[in-house]
């Protein structure tokens, strides 16, 4: 249960990333009880009375709905690959950063990378960094 | 009526991003909120926390409801902290 959990932080944050590659292959009322759990935060009481269920039935649909995104994971290994890749391109852009010297050739390369990001779902196209998008 | 401090997602697909709002506990999922007091941006290495302490504190002190994720980010960034050593001044 995410109440009482030292660390409903990170808890949530893995399963929203779940939630992104997995979501189409839930049911629409497990896709709408995770987005109130996870996506906006609300309790279990919130949704039990927003829904008219008890909070039981609430508690019982997210864990089941998360361990059916779990087992997804264990199987196609989605998100570890997506996050290895990311782990990666940053490495890679830090390393071309600091070792290309030639302005053109770094520039061409680091559009090279931005644009394996937006392949990735990362960034938007023209964004330089994956988080450019969202500071505007 | 309740006043509640929680995490809203924003962000891209496969790149979360969230925003520490305060709201009503019975305003609907409309993104409506009364104030922003803060962001968390797990994807960034270390995730990065900003936190406005002292609307935190404002809002902690005048009985709002923090849900058990923004707990768990004001305790550390060291906020909750705080506020139990103002509330045992009084």
């Amino acid at each position: 249960m995410k109440e009482h959990t030292p660390d409903a932080l990170a808890r949530t944050t893995r399963v929203n990333l779940l939630f992104d590659f997995y979501e189409s292959l839930l049911t629409d009322k497990q896709r709408t009880i995770l987005t109130y759990y996870y996506h906006d935060d609300f309790s279990l009481g919130e949704i039990a009375s927003e829904f008219g269920i008890s909070r039981q039935a609430v508690y019982d649909n997210i864990k089941r709905a998360e361990g059916i995104l779990e087992s997804y994971e264990e199987k196609l290994s989605l998100l570890a690959r997506h996050e290895r890749l990311m782990q990666m391109t940053d490495q890679l852009e830090r390393d071309v950063k600091a070792i290309v010297t030639n302005e053109w050739d770094k520039q061409s390369i680091i559009d090279a990378i931005g644009q394996f990001r937006v392949a990735e779902g990362t960034a938007r196209e023209g964004g330089g960094s994956s988080w450019q998008h969202l500071k505007a | 009526m309740a006043v509640r401090i929680r995490l809203k997602r924003m962000g891209a697909h496969k790149a979360p991003f969230y925003r520490v709002v305060v709201s009503d506990s019975r305003s609907p999922r409309d993104g409506r909120f009364i104030e922003e007091i803060g962001t968390y941006n797990p994807v960034a290495q270390p995730a990065q926390v900003t936190i406005d302490e002292e609307k935190a504190l404002k809002w902690l002190q005048t009985g709002a409801q923090a849900s058990d994720t923004v707990r768990d980010l004001l305790s550390k960034a060291g906020v909750l902290k705080k506020f139990h050593e103002l509330k045992l001044q009084k």
